[in-house]
């Protein structure tokens, strides 16, 4: 027993001593201690890749987990690669400043950064201009569903890969469905039946709009049978060999808004300067607007519509084949002028890999493009989630149509909220094909 | 006195603890007063720091800035010495700094511009008066490359006269370069606004995190929750009046330093924070450090009283111990000293008693001898006298034999003569011996055995007697005249098959015994009453000696007794049962039918003492018998070597003689060559009167032990047993 008492006392005394004697040689070994009077600092050359991408108004506090969701792929690149990945943001302050898709567009002809967030109407602008890599040889581009390799490849080259699916819906308060006793819209005739119904309870406009998304609902009536019919290919030849006019696909869809217009239901003027979500979330969450659209993430998102008081529900766009998702697809692209090309493209191999589209799919909640990676989304975007699972969506973006679609629309649209007939907006859509069909 | 050093110890314990809390109380506020003061000077130091930090940076834009304004004043010149000025700026390629030129003849609206385009005024904003070293500045814009771009106007002067403007466009991202990648560790937050729109027109890389509010300053208070109104007053009162501005505020639950810094009187400003855990990083390290120390060294301190309480506890367990070894060691010698003292007491009372009742039978001897001399003539007198000298002289030999027992049982030289006996036998003697002396008290004496399953035992018969007739002859001698006495022996429960239980009472309605001496009662040496008080005679000796048998025997005693009442002594015993019953064979012992007459028998005799010589050969000569005396063994082997066979009818041997002693003269005669050499008796007649010595005799070759003083009633028996024996 006091043998052991004495080796105990004997074994702290020696860990005391050791650890003094640490601290010592740390103490001494620690940096300025050596004496020397020159002190050479070295010049870290970082190897650096210049990411352009929105960014959205912050509020106070609140997670962006759609921006989390990227940041945390781009952080396992830096890690993976030792490079560091330069933020570079723009976001419109209003309607009057240079949209995000401008400046995408000028940064990108500038060769000012390496990668850049495209929008599906710049994705295919920059396309045709050349002014995108070849993103076909990585590695992770291999797991992509074919539905984003069809939306993204432009004269044979895929010019752009999403980190996730988005598709679009309408985000509808379901509480306030049930207390007038009103279905979920199917086609356009019931849509206008809700807004009747519910600007006769007093909401005098029923769906909250912007100058971005409204081409949705135009998209949908349009294409619906096109891409749920079975002889997609046939008609979209059709399309581009002029055959058949894309003004008698889209006068539907415009004519329906024009009688939401004329009604009252879409606030034109207010639509035509408001920014995505900006606009019309406030009353939207205030209960004060039933119907809203948006995109999947913002179902996730507490800085749009991820957090309400109400059951919230996503569904598609009215249409002729009932609810309709509409997926146009953001990807990210590289410069062909990118300074750090190489790192560029090692970065987004790993942004868009399996192991980081995981990490994002279950951060954001999303349909992810890799085929390898499903994750379960939130309840209120089930029924829009089931159509997609269904197979019936209508393509936002479609790099085989020579006219591009997102953005000619969305512009088209504004000018129809400007005060443009369904007629002259027609016109402008046989002169893009005109001009298509010149190329 | 012993309280009041308790007291004493517990207020200087008392006293010695508030003197250490105040120290360590002083200590604590000086640390504390250093901490607070390295932390406040630390915290003054960090914000000067910050300041002379924004100071470089403000100086590093306003001297780019004042560059390009020199630059673009010397190239406006040179522009204007040409002799075609729009060519110039028409082939004019794009440089990281001057991204875009144009060209305003003086009194047109258009120009040239260096991408192709007409160069208009109307997209740019010099409505601020903004200058950079008195060149007008515009408001900030996002130009055609899709960046932040201020633009800087200059006319062109050519023989003193202004021939035009020429307009360069510049970018921020070129401030970039000269900006510190990383402020303070990257936790920092820069932004470059510009003062007019409020817009942010650059964020450095490496600035800040990735999720703030990088739109407007609208923006940066939205996302960084600065929404008080009155220091939104005072912040938006400060850029107006162009000062440099610093508060507090917390951005995204860290308490942070934000600033607002004017850069070129006010056109552009620097926008951010710093948490204060970054700026006072350095003070929380020096804190951390002396925080380290302190406890580094209180910690020390507590082991060291730790160790030095360990020792403390140590060593005054040692010394209780040490006491209470010392208290233990003196009781006991307390303890032994009483022991001895009442050991030196017992024995003085012992040979007192014993000086008293040897003197007594000696005085009766010597007294009646006295009286025998005198009245010699008188025959009835000299045989009354002889009577009573012979009573004197056994009493005296009880009591010598009793003493000798008690030294030799605690000497522990007793062994048990272990052989069969029956208890019929047992209780026969017993009854024999104590009856009439219980009768000659007119007492009555009640036998009562009961439940003894087994008749025939193993055990040392003469030594259970001798604890029966020792107490039964105590309870006869210690109850009146009249009384009664039980004698009771029970069998009990076996214990085991091979043992059979007995549990021995006797019981009287004697004197009976007081507590304090029941106390004593088997100590040796002790006696109920004094000797010399005491009308009962005895040595003090018996009950230690019944004590002591019994518990060599494995058994136990108890006693029980009143004063006036009686008393009650209960032996418990086992006895081996034996596994066969063997008839014991009948001994051909001396009886009295056999004592004959001596007349005409010749004895050989071995005695060195003369006084037993002279008694020897007056009995034998009583007895009409002769005997020839010799002084040792060696004498006694040499005389019966050359008598004739036949000469002597039997050797009495004495033992203890000079040159050769009765048991080697015994051997040596057994071994003689004679044929009477192994018949002849050989009788040991000896002082040497214990069981041991009876044992050595007959191992010697000697038919019959004898013990001193000589009975001569039993002496003529065994002579005659033996004597006739030889001749049979």
């Amino acid at each position: 027993m006091k043998l052991n008492k004495k080796s105990s006392f004997k074994k702290w005394g020696l860990l005391c001593i050791a650890g003094a004697a640490a601290f010592f040689i740390a103490a001494c070994g620690a940096e300025g201690g050596s004496g020397s009077k020159l002190i050479v600092m070295e010049d870290e050359a970082d190897r650096e890749v210049y990411l352009f991408s929105p960014m959205e108004k912050t509020e106070a506090n609140v997670e962006n987990v759609a921006r989390s969701a990227a940041d945390k792929t781009i952080m396992m690149a830096e890690e993976k690669l030792g490079v560091s990945v330069r933020y570079v943001t723009y976001t419109a302050e209003n309607y009057q400043d240079k949209t995000y898709d401008d400046v995408a567009l000028d940064r990108a002809r500038s060769d000012m950064d390496d990668i850049y967030l495209l929008n599906p109407d710049t994705i295919r602008t920059l396309a045709e201009e050349e002014k995108l890599q070849d993103l076909s040889g990585l590695e992770s581009a291999k797991n992509l569903r074919d539905v984003v390799l069809a939306a993204n490849v432009v004269d044979g080259k895929l010019v752009a890969i999403p980190q996730e699916v988005v598709a679009y819906g309408l985000f509808i308060n379901k509480e306030m469905f049930d207390q007038y006793n009103l279905t979920l819209p199917e086609t356009p005739e019931d849509f206008l039946e809700c807004c009747r119904v519910f600007q006769e309870n007093g909401i005098k406009t029923p769906v909250g709009a912007n100058r971005w998304w409204l081409e949705t609902f135009v998209l949908a009536q349009a294409y619906a049978d096109l891409y749920n019919g079975g002889n997609t290919e046939a008609e979209i030849a059709a399309l581009n060999s002029g055959e058949k006019k894309y003004s008698d696909y889209m006068r539907p869809g415009f004519e329906f808004l024009q009688e939401m217009i004329d009604k009252g239901y879409i606030d034109a003027q207010k639509a035509y300067v408001s920014e995505a979500i900006e606009g019309e979330r406030e009353d939207f969450l205030a209960q004060k607007t039933p119907i809203v659209m948006a995109y999947w993430g913002a179902a996730n998102a507490e800085t749009a519509y991820g957090k309400t008081d109400f059951e919230m529900l996503v569904i598609g766009f009215p249409s002729s084949r009932g609810q309709m998702p509409v997926m146009p697809m953001t990807g990210l692209g590289i410069g062909a002028g990118a300074k750090n090309g190489e790192d560029a493209m090692a970065v987004l191999d790993v942004m868009i890999s399996d192991e980081a589209l995981q990490i994002y799919a279950e951060t954001n909640r999303v349909i992810s493009p890799s085929k390898n990676v499903e994750v379960e989304c939130v309840p209120a975007l089930k029924p829009l989630n089931d159509r997609i699972q269904e197979n019936v969506y209508v393509l936002g973006a479609n790099a085989g149509m020579h006219v591009e679609q997102w953005g000619n629309t969305c512009l088209i649209v504004r000018e129809l909220l400007n005060g443009a007939t369904v007629d002259e907006c027609m016109e402008m859509f046989d002169q893009l094909q005109e001009e298509a069909l010149k190329k | 006195m012993s309280k009041k050093q308790n007291e004493s110890k517990k207020d200087h314990n008392i006293s010695l603890l508030v003197s250490i809390i105040l120290v360590f109380f002083i200590l604590g506020i000086i640390v504390f007063a250093t901490s607070k003061k390295i932390t406040t000077q630390m915290a003054a130091s960090a914000t000067q720091n910050l300041h002379e930090s924004l100071d470089l940076i403000e100086c590093t834009i306003e001297v780019i800035l004042n560059k390009e304004a020199e630059y673009q004043r010397r190239m406006a010149q040179g522009i204007a010495s040409l002799e075609n000025p729009e060519a110039y700026v028409l082939h004019y390629e794009k440089s990281e700094t001057m991204v875009k030129l144009g060209l305003i003849r003086s009194g047109e609206k258009e120009g040239v511009c260096s991408t192709g385009e007409v160069f208009t005024e109307e997209e740019l904003d010099f409505s601020a008066g903004g200058t950079i070293d008195g060149l007008p500045v515009s408001r900030s814009y996002v130009n055609h490359m899709g960046t932040w771009a201020y633009c800087i106007k200059c006319p062109m002067i050519k023989d003193e006269q202004e021939i035009g403007t020429l307009y360069v466009e510049y970018i921020y991202d070129t401030f970039d370069k000269s900006l510190p990648n990383g402020f303070y560790n990257q936790q920092a937050m820069l932004y470059i606004m510009d003062a007019e729109s409020e817009r942010f027109v650059l964020k450095p890389k490496g600035m800040g995190e990735r999720n703030a509010g990088h739109l407007n300053l609208t923006d940066f208070y939205r996302a960084n929750d600065i929404q008080e109104p009155e220091l939104r007053e005072e912040v938006e009162d400060c850029l107006k009046k162009h000062r440099n501005i610093m508060f507090y505020h917390d951005i995204r639950n860290k308490d942070s330093l934000n600033y607002m810094w004017a850069v070129n009187g006010g056109t552009l400003y620097l926008i951010g924070y710093v948490p204060i855990e970054a700026i006072q990083q350095e003070g929380r390290t020096v804190n951390q450090n002396i925080l380290f120390v302190v406890i580094v060294m209180l910690t020390a301190f507590f082991l060291c009283c730790g160790l030095y309480y360990l020792n403390q506890r140590q060593q005054i367990k040692l010394r209780r111990e040490r006491e209470a070894e010392r208290e233990i060691s003196n009781r006991r010698l307390a303890e032994a000293l009483q022991a001895a003292q009442i050991a030196s007491n017992s024995k003085t009372t012992f040979l007192s008693n014993m000086s008293h009742d040897i003197r007594t039978p000696m005085n009766a001897v010597l007294g009646f001898t006295t009286l025998l001399s005198r009245d010699a003539d008188n025959p009835e007198k000299v045989r009354e006298y002889t009577k009573k000298i012979m009573a004197s002289g056994q009493h005296l030999l009880s009591l010598i034999n009793d003493i000798l027992d008690v030294s030799k049982i605690e000497s522990g030289k007793v062994v048990l003569n272990v052989e069969e006996f029956t208890v019929n036998d047992l209780v026969s003697s017993v009854d024999a011996i104590i009856r009439p002396m219980a009768e000659a008290r007119s007492q009555k004496f009640l036998v009562e055995v009961t439940g003894i399953r087994h008749e025939y035992l193993l055990g040392d018969e003469t030594r259970i007697n001798q604890i029966l007739i020792n107490l039964l002859s105590n309870a006869v001698k210690y109850t009146q005249e009249g009384g009664t006495i039980w004698f009771r022996m029970t069998g009990l429960t076996q214990r085991s098959d091979q043992f059979e239980r007995i549990r021995i009472e006797v019981q009287d309605n004697g004197y009976g015994m007081t507590k304090e001496y029941l106390e004593t009662i088997f100590d040796a040496f002790t006696r109920a009453e004094n000797s010399t008080t005491n009308k009962v005679q005895g040595t003090g000796l018996g009950m230690a000696i019944t004590k002591s048998i019994i518990e060599l025997m494995g058994g136990t005693i108890d006693v029980f007794s009143e004063v006036d009442q009686g008393s009650l002594f209960r032996v418990e015993l086992e006895f081996r049962i034996p596994e066969v019953h063997t008839e014991p064979v009948k001994e051909s012992g001396p009886s009295e039918e056999s004592v004959q007459d001596l007349t005409g028998l010749h004895f050989l005799a071995a005695e060195d003492n003369e006084i037993n010589v002279e008694i020897l050969q007056e009995i034998l000569a009583f007895e009409n018998a002769g005997c020839e005396i010799v002084e040792n063994g060696r004498l006694a082997v040499e005389r019966f070597e050359r008598a004739k066979k036949g000469e002597f009818d039997a050797i009495l041997m004495d033992v203890q003689m000079p040159v050769m002693n009765g048991y080697d003269a015994t051997r040596a005669i057994r071994a003689l060559d004679r044929e009477d050499a192994r018949t002849i008796p050989i009788i040991a007649m000896t002082a040497n009167a214990f069981a041991e010595d009876e044992k050595e005799a007959l191992d010697a070759g000697m038919n019959v032990h004898l013990a001193k003083p000589i009975d001569i009633e039993l002496l003529k028996q065994v002579i005659t047993q033996y004597t006739k024996h030889t001749e049979e």
